[in-house]
């Protein structure tokens, strides 16, 4: 059995339930918000850390601000982490099951791994208010674990990618490695692709905690510029490196890709780019580029999860695999209810995000109770369990028909 | 297939099973919790109590640090150890259910924004506000578990969905209405049984007692709507899973018994604090909150029991292998082929030198098909803990390898055994194997 049949015989005889550039995109929307918020953790933990070795009272505050926003950032990491697996699943699922099975032990590990990363997480951050207690451990310990996910995650990845190698890590000289216990495969300019984007990503965060803050009179404004501008620093720093890490991952792709002759790598290089300009631009004034900054990152986050695709498209279409050859089973009644639904929660966590947002930006309590999105938010909930009941009814009906 | 993954003493079935059972307690609290949460507030807030509101502020805690790191990551778990311990199970649900999958994950993100709103939002915005983001909460954790109960019970009963794929004819199969429904009725009486354990650390004697007898009369009335909905459950089952409950060798005579004593335990429990509130104290609300996952658990383990040999009822057994054609969705049973072929050419990660049986390999390549075939539900190893062949053997006396061999060939006169595929020289290298565990 060559690798192409193999990859054939293990793709699901059901087939898809929808076209599979459909799935195709949700996968590179919803992996391109879990990495946003992957990137704020792993630059977060390391700043919290980072900010209590320094001396300071600036610092100090900052270390509370990131001990406390990378405990968030990690619940939001993991639930927007499962809609990309969920996808991945549904197009690449000869490649993401292999790759999972083959390290095994890893993957059943990461979780424990997460759980306790979240846990001193946690303490760093409790402990935090207290002045003076030998905590950093937690911080370090946190941080360290956060980053042994990453490698456990980019291994899995980067396995799935290689279908030619998996038959030589399960089976070596006739015996079976049964316990999923290696990771197989690292690729460091790859991995640090996405490491490095983490601090230039919350080097931005700190400039829109510098503009969201800017009103806030209960605060001290003077902070409030001190972050701003450390915040540039960073975000230019690492914007650049991450450049030339680029360049080195470039060059380590396998020639007949021709990856730099691609339209969407040289998009995201051209983002890339413009982010480089303005982020020069915003030094002196770094509350003023805020926003218009993390518009464009955004966009370049877009932009390299799209390249992210183009290239696994490149890697398994060495061995003939196309998504687009998937097998259809067209189910339109379940397509709609997940449109209706995916529509109905980005406007209730838009209300959601706007009540954080304006309370927030109050010293004092607000009242929102005249927002109008308040009573739809509740009237959509309860359409949609009305639509439920008349399709369960429905069903049902015509089953004891 | 794919490769096989095993771990040498608890197999990867068991996995699933430690990982799942844990995430009954913080799934079972995120969607029940906030029911009552915004009951109390909502009280609080109509008859000027703010004093209420120092327990709400304790209960969301618990539930943000609990339910949304460790339940969101094991149930995450959840789906890594099935995908590795049974890729091609979890494939065929993730290709008829993602978008069932897809909507839960929708409201799973709701519920995680609104939980963080509502705990940094307390006492910073209006009232009507709060209140809200709370009902929010509480709807969007009872959607996901009205989605997942719709997958969860397709497994057991597929009904319709077998002649015509349809995913609504899955989703609403035999099952789920009454499923639903106990899940609903005990979603209450967990939330009172937490609101108990919480109200029990409270100082103001007044705001315990209120909140305690509150609390116990939703638990009243969650256990006997629950208990209710759960005959109703049993009666909905279909027959062979009716039949599969009752054989003892599959499900312990003491599982059922364990539900039931669950059962009472609670309702005893509610009255007590009915009458005395004053008495609840926190250990013996936790060890309640215990004897009710000890009753889910049960429950829970025995619909994954009674679905045997199946891991998706009359389409995929519990081996990976496909036991029926799907001609709505133009899928055929893999087990002609298999039987043609033989499994060690079918499947891909094959040592090379046992992809055809002589005399010389036999006994290593009855031992990977062993692996392939029989390890989801049997460890191969004399210490394993789930059904360990060497015992298996040993108990039907497969001391040579003609009574082995014709053992295989009749396994599924064994209602909850698939039967075996393979070719003529397969069987005999799998008897080979088998009664050389015999000892």
């Amino acid at each position: 059995m060559s690798v192409s049949e193999m990859l054939k015989s293990l793709q699901d005889p059901m087939g898809v339930p929808f076209y599979p550039f459909v799935f195709q995109i949700l996968l590179v929307l919803t992996f391109a918000l879990h990495i946003i918020f992957v990137n704020l953790v792993i630059g977060g933990s390391f700043m919290a850390v980072y900010s209590y070795f320094r001396t300071g009272k600036y610092y100090r505050s900052l270390s509370k601000t990131f001990a406390r926003a990378t405990t968030i950032n990690l619940s939001l990491t993991i639930v927007l982490g499962v809609a990309p697996l969920l996808f991945v699943q549904v197009v690449y699922d000869p490649f993401w099951y292999t790759s999972n099975v083959l390290s095994a032990s890893w993957m059943i590990g990461i979780l424990f791994v997460l759980m306790l990363a979240f846990s001193f997480a946690y303490v760093f951050y409790l402990k935090s208010y207290k002045e003076k207690q030998r905590i950093a451990i937690w911080g370090i310990l946190s941080f360290s674990l956060i980053i042994l996910a990453a490698i456990i995650m980019h291994t899995i990845s980067y396995q799935a990618l290689l279908p030619e190698k998996w038959f030589g890590w399960y089976v070596n000289n006739n015996k079976v490695n049964l316990y999923g216990a290696q990771l197989h495969a690292f690729q460091l300019p790859r991995f640090f692709h996405f490491v490095v984007a983490s601090f230039a990503l919350t080097g931005i965060f700190m400039m829109l905690y510098s503009w969201y803050f800017w009103k806030r009179e209960d605060i001290d404004n003077s902070y409030i510029v001190w972050v701003g501008k450390t915040g540039a620093k960073i975000a230019l720093i690492f914007t650049l490196l991450q450049m030339i890490d680029g360049v080195w991952w470039l060059l380590s792709l396998p020639v007949n890709f021709h990856f730099y002759t691609n339209y969407i790598f040289l998009i995201s290089v051209s983002v890339a780019v413009i982010l480089l300009l303005v982020l020069i631009k915003a030094q002196s004034d770094p509350e003023r580029y805020a926003l218009p900054l993390a518009m464009i990152a955004m966009i370049n986050v877009l932009a390299m999860s799209s390249l992210r695709e183009v290239l696994r498209m490149l890697y398994v279409g060495r061995y003939n695999y196309s998504l687009y050859n998937y097998k259809l089973n067209i189910s339109y009644g379940s397509t709609a209810l997940f449109l209706v639904s995916f529509v109905m929660g980005i406007i209730i966590v838009g209300y959601m995000t706007t009540v954080v947002f304006k309370m927030g930006r109050s010293s004092k309590p607000v009242d929102l109770s005249s927002l109008k999105l308040r009573a739809w938010s509740v009237y959509l909930m309860i359409a949609w369990l009305l639509m439920m009941i008349v399709i369960g009814l429905t069903i049902t009906v015509n089953h004891i028909q | 297939m794919y490769p096989v993954w095993q771990l040498p003493v608890t197999g990867s079935a068991l996995v699933i099973a430690f990982i799942a059972s844990f995430h009954i307690l913080p799934s079972h609290l995120a969607t029940s919790a906030f029911w009552f949460n915004v009951y109390i507030e909502d009280k609080a807030y109509r008859q000027n109590r703010p004093e209420l509101l120092e327990f709400i502020k304790r209960y969301v805690l618990t539930i943000l640090i609990f339910s949304f790191v460790f339940g969101s990551l094991s149930g995450v778990g959840i789906w890594y150890s099935t995908t590795v311990s049974n890729p091609k199970g979890i494939s065929a649900l993730i290709h008829n259910y993602v978008w069932g999958w897809a909507t839960e994950w929708v409201f799973f993100v709701i519920e995680v924004v609104a939980i963080y709103v509502y705990y940094y939002t307390f006492g910073k915005v209006d009232k009507k506000t709060h209140l809200t983001i709370g009902l929010i909460y509480a709807l969007g954790s009872w959607i996901s578990m009205i989605t997942i109960t719709g997958i969860i019970a397709f497994m057991l009963s597929p009904g319709k969905w077998l002649k015509t794929g349809g995913f609504f004819d899955g989703f609403f199969n035999p099952t789920y209405t009454p499923q639903l429904f106990m899940r609903t009725s005990f979603m209450f009486a967990v939330a009172a049984l937490y609101a108990i354990v919480v109200a029990a650390t409270l100082k103001n004697r007044e705001v315990k007692s209120f909140i305690i007898r509150r609390a116990s009369l939703w638990g009243i009335a969650g256990t006997l709507l629950g208990s209710l909905f759960f005959l109703w459950y049993y009666k909905s089952l279909p027959d062979a899973a009716k039949e599969m409950a009752d054989m003892t060798p599959l499900i312990p005579k003491i599982i059922p018994h364990i539900v039931i004593g669950s059962l009472i335990v609670l309702m005893i429990w509610f009255i007590f604090t009915i009458i005395k509130p004053d008495w609840a104290r926190l250990v013996p609300g936790i060890v309640a909150i215990m004897v009710l996952l000890g009753g889910i658990f049960s429950a829970e383990s025995m619909r994954e029991r009674i679905r045997k040999p199946y891991v998706i009822d009359h389409y995929m057994y519990s081996n990976q292998i496909i036991s029926n054609d799907m001609p709505a969705k133009q899928v055929k049973s893999n087990i002609a082929d298999i039987n043609t072929q033989g499994i060690l050419h079918y499947s891909y990660f094959v040592p090379e030198n046992l992809r055809d049986v002589n005399n010389q390999n036999m006994l290593q390549a009855g031992r990977i098909i062993a692996q392939i075939e029989c390890s989801a539900c049997h460890t191969l190893q004399a210490n394993g803990w789930l059904r360990p062949l060497p015992k298996m053997v040993k108990k039907a006396g497969l001391g040579n390898v003609d009574d082995a061999q014709a053992f295989i060939g009749f396994l599924n006169a064994f209602p909850f055994m698939p039967p075996f595929a393979g070719t003529d020289m397969e069987k005999k290298a799998l008897a080979v194997y088998l009664a050389s565990l015999y000892k």
